[in-house]
Parts: C-alpha cells; sequence; structure tokens
C-alpha cells in the first residue's frame, strides 16, 4: 500500500525508522512459526498487526515475506486474512517470492469454509504477476461453480482480473462463457451484477480485435437480457440497480409498447432512496422516449420532483452531482424548471461549488415570467456573499439580460452595481455593460452617463479596463471628456501590464481620433510611438498596422476602424450542440459534471467502447426498417422532424429519428461506423474529422439533418447554365429555411425519372450532395438510407435576393425523384425546376 | 460502460495518505498525493473546491468527514453522482465500526479497514455498503474472540437487508417523524423560499422477519379508500423510500410495506413546497448612535398555536467582526457574544406558542475603520429550533402493524418533532 508513498515524506521522530524494528519482528516471527504452544495464535496476531501497519505507515517490510508465509499455514482466519493482505501487497514487487505463496493461497481456495475460499481466491487474482496466470485459472473454474454465492461473486471479479493480466488465458479458458452462462441463471443478483460489468468490459475490449466480440456485446443489449435483468432489478443492490439502469439506458427498443412496459416497470425507481438510482432511471427515461416527443416533455414533468429533492435533501456532493446533470437538462428543455426556480436560490452555508452551479440554473431558467424575481435574489448575492460568489452572480445578472428581450430593468440594476463602489463589482459590471451594448445600442445613452462618472484610476483588473476602454473609444462622441482620459491611460502607458488593455487603448484612441480629430491627435501620436516601442508583439503590430493605415488613406483607416455596426443579435454560443448531444448520450458520467464529451478527458485505454456500439445499434434499426419498406410512412413522418419543429424541440428530436427513421441519421452513421471501424479503436470524433471529402457533412452526424453545420464550401463552381443565374455562394439558415418552407405555397410538384447511373451514383446522400452544390443548388437537410433519400435544397438567385426552396424525394428502386418546389418569385419557378432537372439528370454521369 | 473506480484513498486534513487500497493498479497513491496536497495547498479553503476535480487523465473524487478526506480516483468516465454517494456510505459503514470516523480510529485499527476496503468494492465495482450485513463477516473483536466467521446468509437471500435470525427478548419499534423547515426570507421581510423536508426515521428491534405496514394520513390513498379527508389528509410532493419498501406496492395502492432491516434507518423521506408560515419570526432593527457605537434590538415571535412549545430555540444573529463590548438585555433566554462567528447567539430554552420575547444589545466599534476594509459579509440571521409533538405537514401515522410468523407482539412508539433546517433570515 503505502511503501512508494514513504519516499514521500520525511521520517518523523515519532515514527520507528524500520530496519532495527523489522529485524526484531523478523526474529519473532521466526520463533512462533513452528511452535505449537496455546496462545500463540494470538501472539501471532499481534505480530502480523504490526507488520501490517508498518507496511501502511510505509516501512518496507518485503524482506519479511518468507516467514510471513510460513506463519500463515495456520487455521486462523484473521491470521490468513492479514496474510493475503501482506502478500497483495508486495507480490508484485517480489514475483519470486509470490510464488511461493501460490501454493498456500491455491490449497486455501479448496478450504471448506467459504469465506476463505472467496477470500484467498481474490488475493489470488489480485496478486497482478503475469507469470503466475496458469495457477489462476483452476481455481477460477472451480470457484464460478462454488456452491456459495460469495466464492462465485469473487470470482466473477477474479475473471475480469484475470482478464486484465492476461487477456488471452482468459479467453482460451472460455470465461466468458461461464459467466454469461451465470449472468442468465445465477440465482445471486450480486454475481449477476458482477457478470454483468465484466463481460461489458471485456466485451468492450475485445471487440477492437474480434467480431464476435463486438457481437456478444451487442447482445448484451438484446431483448432478452435486458428484459430478464429488468425483472429481477428490485433484487439487486442500490448500486448493482445503477449498473442495470445504465444498460437499458443503451437498450433500443423495439416498438412504443416496449418503451412502456420499460418505463412502468421502473416508474418506482424514481422514488429510490439512492440519488444514483434516480439518476440512472432518469436516463433511461430520457434515451427511451427521446424519439417521442410528447411523451418525452411528460418525462420531464414526472423526474423534476424526485430530482428537486435530491437537491435539496442529501450532502452538498450529492447536490453538486444532481445540479450538474440539471443544467444540461435545462440547456435542453428550458421551461422545465422555469416555475420552480427558487429551488435554486442559494443558501449562506452552502459550499461555493454548490451556489456556482445554482447560480448557472438561475441563468438558464430566467424567461420572461421570473426575469425580475430572479435578478432580484441574484442582486442580493451580488451584495452580501464572498466574492467570487458575488462576481458570478452579477456575471448571472448579464447573461440574463443578453438572452432577455426586455431589459429595462436589469439596465437599472447593472447601473446600479456600478454605483456600489466596490472594485470586483465595478469591474463585473463593466464588462457586462459592455457586453450589453453590443446587443443593445439602444442603450448607450443611459449607459453612458454612468459609466463617464467611472474613474479609471479604481479600475485594475485588465479585462474591466479593456471594457472601459472599448467604451470609451466607441462612444467618444457623447462622453465629454474621453479624449482626455484616453490621454491620461497613454501617458502612463508604461504602467499598463496587459497587453489586452493596451490593444484596446491603441484602437479606443484611433475611435475617438475620427470623431474627435483635434482633441485626440497628439494622444494618437503618442499611443502609436508607445505601441511601435511595445516589446509585445501583437501591440507593436496592430500599433504598426494603424500607423501605415493612417499613412495609406485617412478615409481607408476610417472604414477599417469606424464602420458602421450591427448590433451583435446572438452571442456564439461556445459549445455546438454537437456536443452538446453526445454529453446527454453519456448521461450520468463524469460528462456530465465536466461538459465535456467522455473522449476529451478519457485515455483511449479507458473509454468504455459502447460508443460504437450505440451507432451499429441505430444502423441496423435504420437498415431493417428500409428494407421492410415502410418508406412512404417514415417519409410522412419525418416531414415533421426535419422541418415543422420548433428551434426548441431540435434538441430532443435529435436523437430520435436515429433510432427510428429511415430517414434519418443512420446514412449519415453508415458512412462515419466504416470509417470508424477501419480505424480500429479511434473514436468516431476523432476519425471522422480526418475524413477527407465530405468530412463536414459526416462529422456533425445528426445535427446535419437541419442544416446547422452545412458549410458553404466556396467550391470553385463552374458557370451556371445562361437562363437562370444561381448564386454559387447563397447563404440560408435552417430556421430562416423552415420560416419559409411553412409560409411558401407549393409552386410546383414534379416526378422526374432518373438515369440508372444516377441511381447506381447515390449510396450516400452526400455524393448528390456535392454534385448539386457544383451547380449552385445548396442542401440544407437530407437523410435517408438506400433505397430511400430524401433532400431539402435551396438555391438563391445571383443577383437578387431571391429563393428557391426544393424537396426532393428520391427512391433508387423505382428510379424515380419527386420534386417540391417552393419560391419567393414564383414566376421563376418553372425555369428553376428545369434547371434543377438538368443539374440532376447529369448527376452520375462521368 | 458504468465506469469502474482505480483507487479509495483515505487521507489525512493535509492531504497525505493514511490508508488506501487499490483496485486496478492505473492510479499510484503518490500520484494522488501529491495531486490532492497541492490541490487543498493551493485552495487554502477546501470547501469552496469542487468535489470532482480532473488531473492528467485522473479524476478525483473526494468527500471531507472531520479530519479526514475519502477520495476516490478513476481514469474512467465513470458514474459521479453513484461514487459520491459511494464515498458517504463508506463514511457511515466507518461510522457503524468505528463511532466515530477521523484519522486517530483509522489509524488504531489498519488490518479491518483493510479488509472493509475489499468488501464494499472489488475491482473498483461497489459491493456491498450496508454496515449491519458487513459486520456479520468482519468482525472488529475478532482478535480475541473466537467466532467462526462465514459469509452472511443475507447476501444470499432475496432481503438483502436483513438477515435471519435475529432475536430480541422484548420487540420494540421506535419511528421518529421528523420534519425539517427551510425558509428564506428577504430584507423586505417576503419569504421567498420555503419547503419542508421530512423523514420517517426507524429504530426497530424485531425478531425474526417481520412483515411492516404502515398507515399514513395520506389524501391519495385516503381517497381512493373513499374515506372523508376533510383537513385531515396531507399531500405529499415526492415521496423516497428505503430500499426494503415495496415500490410497487406502494404504487398500486398506496400501502407502504416492508421487512425492516434491524437497528436504525430512514424508511422514507418527503418534500412539501407549500408555502409555510415561518413558526418564528425575528425582527432586527440596527441603529448607529455614533460611529463607534451600535444597537441592535431584536424581536422574536413564535408563530404557532399555544399548546405547542418550541425547544432550544437558538438565534444567531450577524455582528460586524470589529465589535466590541457586548452589552446585552434579553426578556428571555440568554445571549452570548461569540466573535469566532461573527455573531451574537440567543439562546432560549423554552418557547411556547403565541410569545414574542425582545433582545437588546449594545456594541462598542473602533472609531477609526481602515480604508481598504475587506468588503463586509454579511450573513443571514439563523435560527435553530425543535417543537416536539408537532409537525408542519400534519403528517400522522395512522398504524403500524408488525406480524411475524412466530406471532409476538411488537411495540410501536411513534414520536413526532419539527425543527428548523436552513432557516435564514436577511433582515440586517
Amino acid at each position: 500500500m503505502a511503501p512508494p508513498a514513504q519516499s514521500q515524506r520525511s521520517p518523523s521522530p515519532s515514527q520507528p525508522s524500520g530496519k532495527s524494528e523489522v529485524s526484531d519482528l523478523k526474529l519473532q516471527l521466526r520463533q512462533l512459526a513452528g511452535s505449537r504452544a496455546p496462545g500463540v495464535d494470538d501472539s501471532k496476531r499481534e505480530l502480523f498487526k504490526k507488520v501490517i501497519s508498518y507496511m501502511t505507515i510505509g516501512i518496507d517490510v518485503s524482506s519479511l515475506f518468507g516467514e510471513i508465509v510460513m506463519c500463515s499455514a495456520a487455521s486462523d482466519i484473521v491470521l490468513k486474512k492479514m496474510c493475503y493482505l501482506y502478500v497483495g501487497n508486495y507480490a508484485k514487487v517480489n514475483p519470486d517470492l509470490a510464488l511461493l505463496t501460490i501454493n498456500f493461497l491455491q490449497r486455501d481456495c479448496k478450504d471448506e469454509d467459504p469465506m476463505i475460499r472467496g477470500l484467498a481466491l481474490r488475493s489470488l487474482c489480485s496478486l497482478r504477476v503475469a507469470n503466475l496466470v496458469e495457477y489462476l485459472v483452476g481455481p477460477l473454474g472451480s470457484g464460478l461453480k462454488d456452491s456459495n454465492s460469495y466464492v462465485r461473486i469473487v470470482a466473477v471479479m477474479g475473471v475480469l482480473k484475470l482478464y486484465h493480466i492476461s487477456a488471452s488465458t482468459c479467453i482460451d479458458a472460455d470465461f466468458p462463457a461461464v459467466l454469461k452462462h451465470l449472468l442468465l441463471n445465477d440465482p445471486d443478483t450480486q454475481v449477476v451484477a458482477n457478470c454483468l460489468s465484466a463481460l461489458q468490459e471485456i466485451w468492450s475490449l475485445e471487440a477492437t480485435t474480434s467480431e464476435e466480440a463486438s457481437r456478444e456485446r451487442e447482445t448484451l443489449l438484446s431483448k432478452p437480457i435486458v428484459y430478464y435483468l429488468l425483472n429481477r432489478i428490485k433484487e439487486f443492490s442500490e448500486w448493482a440497480q445503477c449498473l442495470v439502469l445504465d444498460l437499458v439506458a443503451k437498450y433500443v427498443p423495439s416498438d412504443s409498447n416496449d418503451i412502456f412496459d420499460i418505463m412502468n416497470l421502473l416508474e418506482d425507481r424514481l422514488q429510490h432512496a439512492n440519488g444514483a438510482v434516480v439518476l440512472a432511471s432518469t436516463k433511461v427515461f430520457l434515451q427511451l422516449t427521446l424519439s417521442m416527443t410528447d411523451v418525452h416533455q411528460q418525462v420531464y414533468e414526472r423526474i423534476k420532483a424526485p430530482l428537486l429533492t435530491l437537491v435539496s435533501s442529501g450532502s452538498p456532493e450529492q447536490s453538486y452531482a444532481v445540479l450538474s446533470h440539471l443544467h444540461l437538462l435545462v440547456i435542453r428543455a428550458p421551461y422545465i424548471f422555469s416555475s420552480d426556480y427558487k429551488h435554486f436560490y442559494c443558501q449562506y452555508n452552502e459550499p461555493s461549488y454548490v451556489k456556482k452551479l445554482k447560480l448557472e440554473m438561475l441563468t438558464a431558467v430566467a424567461n420572461e415570467s421570473n426575469t425580475y424575481e430572479i435578478v432580484t435574489e441574484l442582486c442580493e448575492y451580488a451584495a452580501n456573499v464572498d466574492i467570487p460568489i458575488a462576481r458570478e452572480s452579477i456575471r448571472a445578472v448579464g447573461k440574463i439580460a443578453l438572452q432577455q428581450y426586455d431589459v429595462n430593468a436589469i439596465v437599472d440594476r447593472l447601473l446600479q452595481f456600478l454605483e456600489m463602489e466596490k472594485d470586483y463589482v465595478t469591474a463585473e459590471a463593466l464588462v457586462l455593460v459592455k457586453d450589453l451594448l453590443r446587443k443593445y445600442p439602444q442603450w448607450s445613452h443611459d449607459c453612458i452617463a454612468v459609466v463617464g462618472n467611472i474613474s479609471c484610476k479604481n479600475i485594475q483588473e485588465p479585462k474591466a479596463k479593456a471594457a472601459l476602454i472599448w467604451m470609451l473609444g466607441e462612444y467618444s462622441q457623447d462622453m465629454h471628456d474621453a479624449p482626455y482620459i484616453l490621454e491620461g491611460l497613454i501617458e502612463n502607458w508604461d504602467d499598463e501590464h496587459s497587453a489586452e488593455v493596451r490593444l484596446h487603448l491603441l484602437t479606443a484612441v484611433m475611435k475617438c481620433f475620427f470623431k474627435r480629430p483635434p482633441e485626440t491627435q497628439k494622444a494618437l501620436g503618442a499611443a502609436l510611438a508607445a505601441g511601435l516601442a511595445d516589446f509585445h508583439q501583437d501591440v507593436h503590430d496592430r500599433a504598426l498596422f494603424y500607423y501605415r493605415l493612417l499613412q495609406y488613406n485617412v478615409t481607408v483607416a476610417e472604414r477599417v476602424v469606424n464602420p458602421p455596426k450591427q448590433a451583435v443579435s446572438v452571442f456564439a454560443d461556445t459549445q455546438s450542440s454537437e456536443i452538446k448531444d453526445r454529453i446527454f448520450d453519456e448521461f450520468n458520467s463524469l460528462s456530465v459534471v465536466y461538459q465535456k464529451p467522455s473522449y476529451m478527458f478519457t485515455d483511449k485505454e479507458h473509454r468504455g467502447l459502447f460508443e460504437f456500439s450505440d451507432e451499429l445499434a441505430n444502423l441496423s434499426i435504420g437498415a431493417e426498417l428500409a428494407d421492410t419498406g415502410v418508406p412512404g410512412h417514415s417519409v410522412e413522418a419525418n416531414d415533421k422532424d426535419l422541418l415543422l419543429s420548433n428551434s426548441n424541440s431540435e434538441k430532443e428530436e435529435t436523437r430520435g429519428p436515429s433510432n427510428y427513421d429511415a430517414y434519418s441519421a443512420p446514412s449519415y452513421d453508415s458512412s462515419l461506423v466504416s470509417i470508424a471501424a477501419s480505424q480500429t479503436q479511434s473514436d468516431l470524433i476523432s476519425s471522422s474529422t480526418t475524413v477527407p471529402g465530405n468530412a463536414p457533412h459526416s462529422s456533425f452526424d445528426i445535427d446535419d439533418l437541419l442544416g446547422l453545420a452545412v458549410s458553404v464550401t466556396p467550391s470553385p463552381a463552374p458557370a451556371p447554365s445562361p437562363p437562370l443565374k444561381l448564386n454559387p455562394k447563397a447563404v440560408l439558415d435552417a430556421n430562416a429555411f423552415q420560416q419559409k418552407w411553412r409560409q411558401l405555397p407549393i409552386s410546383l410538384t414534379q416526378e422526374y425519372s432518373l438515369s440508372p447511373q444516377g441511381v447506381g451514383a447515390l449510396t450516400t446522400p452526400q455524393t448528390l450532395l456535392r454534385h448539386m452544390q457544383s451547380h449552385s443548388i445548396h442542401c440544407i437537410a437530407s437523410g435517408g438510407q438506400s433505397p430511400n433519400f430524401k433532400f431539402f435544397f435551396f438555391a438563391q438567385k445571383a443577383e437578387e435576393s431571391s429563393n428557391f426552396l426544393v424537396e426532393c424525394i428520391i427512391s433508387t428502386s423505382s428510379s424515380k425523384a419527386q420534386l417540391k418546389i417552393k419560391a419567393d418569385d414564383q414566376s421563376a419557378s418553372q425555369e428553376f425546376s428545369s434547371f434543377f432537372q438538368s443539374a440532376l439528370s447529369k448527376f452520375g454521369l462521368p | 460502460m458504468a465506469g469502474a473506480a482505480s483507487a479509495l484513498f483515505l487521507l489525512d486534513i493535509k492531504g497525505r495518505v493514511l490508508i488506501w487500497r487499490d483496485y486496478r493498479g492505473d492510479v499510484s497513491a503518490v500520484q494522488a498525493e501529491r495531486f490532492f496536497t497541492k490541490l487543498i495547498e493551493k485552495e487554502g479553503d477546501p470547501q469552496s473546491q469542487d468535489p470532482v476535480v480532473y488531473d492528467n487523465g485522473v479524476t478525483y473524487m473526494f468527500i471531507q468527514h472531520n479530519n479526514v478526506y475519502l477520495m476516490v480516483a478513476s481514469r474512467q468516465n465513470c458514474n459521479a453522482a453513484s461514487l459520491l454517494l459511494f464515498l458517504h456510505r463508506v463514511v457511515d459503514v466507518f461510522k457503524h465500526y468505528f463511532e466515530e470516523l477521523e484519522e486517530e480510529s483509522l489509524r488504531d485499527n489498519f488490518v479491518v479497514v483493510y479488509e472493509l476496503l475489499d468488501e464494499i468494492m472489488d475491482f473498483g465495482f461497489p459491493q456491498f455498503t450496508e454496515a449491519k450485513i458487513l459486520s456479520e463477516f468482519i468482525k472488529t473483536d475478532a482478535y480475541r474472540m473466537e467466532v467462526t466467521q462465514r459469509p452472511p446468509m443475507a447476501v444470499t437471500n432475496a432481503v438483502s437487508w436483513r438477515s435471519e435470525g435475529i432475536r430480541y427478548k422484548k420487540n420494540e419499534v421506535f419511528l421518529d417523524v421528523v420534519e425539517s423547515v427551510n425558509i428564506l426570507v428577504n430584507s423586505n421581510g417576503q419569504i421567498i423560499r420555503s419547503d419542508v423536508v421530512g423523514a420517517l426515521k426507524m429504530r426497530t428491534y424485531l425478531s425474526g422477519m417481520p412483515e411492516c405496514k404502515l398507515g399514513l394520513n395520506d389524501r391519495v390513498l385516503l381517497e381512493a379508500q373513499g374515506r372523508t379527508t376533510k383537513g385531515k389528509a396531507i399531500d405529499l410532493d415526492d415521496t423516497k423510500f428505503h430500499q426494503c419498501v415495496r415500490l410497487a406496492r406502494f404504487e398500486n395502492d398506496r400501502t407502504i410495506s416492508f421487512i425492516p432491516p434491524d437497528g436504525s434507518f430512514d424508511l422514507m423521506t418527503y418534500r412539501l413546497s407549500t408555502q409555510v408560515k415561518p413558526l418564528i419570526w425575528v425582527e432586527a432593527q440596527v441603529e448607529r448612535h455614533s460611529r463607534s457605537r451600535i444597537e441592535i434590538m431584536v424581536k422574536a415571535r413564535s408563530q404557532f398555536k399555544e399548546r405547542s412549545t418550541a425547544t432550544n430555540v437558538e438565534i444567531e444573529l450577524p455582528v460586524t467582526s470589529d465589535a466590541t463590548n457586548p452589552n446585552v438585555r434579553t426578556s428571555m433566554g440568554s445571549a452570548a457574544y461569540a466573535p469566532e462567528n461573527d455573531a451574537l447567539v440567543w439562546k432560549i430554552k423554552s418557547f411556547p406558542g403565541n410569545k414574542e420575547y425582545m433582545l437588546r444589545a449594545e456594541f462598542t466599534l473602533p472609531s477609526i475603520t481602515a480604508e481598504d476594509a475587506a468588503p463586509e459579509r454579511k450573513a443571514p440571521i439563523r435560527v435553530k429550533f425543535e417543537i416536539p409533538y408537532f409537525t408542519v405537514s400534519g403528517i400522522q401515522v395512522r398504524y403500524l402493524k408488525i406480524i411475524e410468523k412466530s406471532g409476538y407482539q411488537a411495540l410501536p412508539w411513534v414520536r413526532y418533532i419539527t425543527m428548523a433546517g436552513e432557516y435564514e433570515l436577511r433582515l440586517i
């Protein structure tokens, strides 16, 4: 246990230095080894205890190995336990000595006391010495068949341990098959649970090299096994229940009855006292209902109360874990907790990690109806509690302001912060006011009046200072003192340590110069001189750039520095929705706490390989549906998914189609999985980014359906055909497309036969996408699986911003394409239609 | 894959490893210790540190108990909620064995600790965490007594929380209905948040395998039975049960039936989010008479019926940290200045319903204040109290039946108590 730790510590005088005590112990153990005197066991126990505590506090007692083994021949179980402990600790560093112990451990594995059999087997498997594995197979084999469940529990884990020491030995002995048998037949639930853990791990690791193992891993998710485990779930220990539930969450139900059966069965798990079980059930409910929007919403309602209780009762650590999950949920469904916001008010005594998450929750649940209360509460924290939390809460107020339409009240509050005259409050508020002005320039008048009163001297933090300087530059025409304040700052150029501030200062003085040239000219000169002499590369470069720009042409410079600005409508979300979905798939794991998918923080060999299987399962379902031919139906169903869903439900649905509809993710997955499979073990994401050509489409997986990630790569488009000129770089975002599709009437419906070459070339949607793009027709969403594909295209006239929208359903089995065309300019739709068809007819031709 | 833990560490207050169990051999003690000592040194206040931290490929999850940290390390994407909860269970197990979990008790019991660590987790997967069950095969006094140790029956039982063959001379059950009131009042005197968290805490001393049935005045149940529910029934928002309760039956007909574990456990917890009138209301006025003298006047009023009495009332009034020379008068109870908490603590042993008591305190402040004084941390007024024989929710145990096949008569003792949970008034 602690031998390595010893090197860390300086030997303190109170601790025995070791040497003499150890040799003392050695002597005494020798004397006792052969003795059969009464009471000898007691003295042995005392000695062993001493050895163990020496071992624990970091004294190397490995030299006693021989004596310990000699003494442990006794039948006394307490002695045995201590001896196992000792051996387990030193076997790895002393493989030769470990061989000595094999003998007596093997003998103990046949002891009549099941406790000893179990303990001996556990110690045997924990030795982790590669050249001893041959001795493990026999005892493990009989352990798995032992009549006592304790021994079987230990043996099952033993198999997994053996696998990690020597995978081939474990597979050759056919242990996984035995475990599978036990999984389905053992009366003891802990044996079953351990089998499940062991098999999941073994097959996931094996799956990278063996086809059979990946099939076996699939069978773990098959209906018989999942149902068998579900039916027994109440017998399982709370931890094992979590394990089973985690498995069930990955199960792909066959139909909606299946889903409802499982949910009914698990409903009462939400009332389990163990928070981990509640969270695991939540995951099952959410994952199962992804495809059923209505039910999915009901699930949110149902899980709300149990989760809120978990937050307010139990340990702060539990609140922390649960709050992280709530935050994920609230991002996906902001309205669910909007009336329960009071649960996220901070208590005075809570640790700040809980408070921080609660503040995030308050920000996320804020909407028109509760903003006032939430902001009032947040302002309370800004004045009261500890500084990091005060800062966080001011930031929270700002975030709420940026996401709301009605910001009147909030702006007042923020401005009040500025007047509180506490350095950190002012600093945070300044940064926020700056962001706010970028979004709501109409507030500039009110804000500037207050900001103008702030003295630069009181602001030390670079971020805040930069924000203030930005405002000075941007609104220099409204702020009387702006040029002089800037001048003062430039005079102290050398005292300004932050490059960020100096950069902002350069830009601000430039802006100011164009607005009030006579007052700023001197300051500008000083700033440029200081900037050119600056040791920081970026500052130097910017100064030089401005200098040359001014030299070249002052009007151009003004256009560069002071262009008319558009208000920022939405600040960029730092996390892509693809990543968010991935985190949601890994619900109830560390991913949620870290807000990162697992591939970002685990090493390859420690990653759960089930991610692959998810994709595989979806694929197989998708293919199945397509084969059995329900295309017409699913096209209809899918129509909704693709277009009519409003932006709120978009996210919930993203995984849904992948389970059920032939017309969605699976087609992407097919390319993904084949790529992934060819690059064994490499992660989906990392592999897909390396795919050339269609990478932008395939890597964005499901979201691409909604066209969120369609990249308008400026491919060198060949000249479009003469009569109708289309804009090769047309841009239309998915929401706009949806809106238009809903508003416009259908101007043309046509059916069109495809050439056999075209049919042949249409193996995945991507091929057609690229082809159409070369004709300046862009795809916003696509999906499907051979033989049925569905696409939504759009195109834009070259000169005017008149759009054409196309829904195109292609069936390769009948070589037919159905087109629905909608257009802003109805008169041109016929022309566009023929253009579209001619483009389509060229598809597949060399 | 659920993800397994790599190792479990018990660390002292400085973050040094006291004892640890390596389950998977992929995180070393040196690595963990180096990381953790750095972490708590850097932070100073470990309270502010997230309980889940990532470092160099390893996730560390820890909790603190007394002067000991318990920490699991893992290299996989494991289940954070489950492992944190598991650590709390480990604390319970150790408490059961050593009375209290602290550095000294661990140092005195290395061998038992190792044994326990081996049984609660195997190869990183949680196994048995029921202290009662564990204590059947890991005995602390085994070093003197010649007991044969065998794997517990319960391991093989369907009822994993209770073993067979338990005998008591006198069969008794104690049921405590404990409700804690959480309340948050803002500086305008408005209640901005209130809820009640209740628990049915049981201590059973019953022989054999008793079947218990508990009847509550649960509105859903009473209505289902067609009884009148005027004023007597209650709505419980979210109930959670101990694993012994047959949840399927509760879902069906709202009967709470179970075979209890031996000893004490929480049978059920529930939450009520209805608005609660503050049971004890506190009003405070602060007057600054001069730069150096401050006076606080406090009124505390009990807002429940006369027949109930709150006991052990403790009102903690925040006072600025530089206040000195307290001069306090109270109309009831005693008040003491606790400078270590920057608070004045007013204790009232017994506070009957519908009464009002006063406190008046005067402090001297230093006449010179530092220019750049740290911003004041304003604490709320916090109140602690207990009201026996009273529940806010009005929950009642209508019956508690105990049936065992040997047919003994068992005595159920039921007790009600309401106490203050997070009871905060931001009034000063």
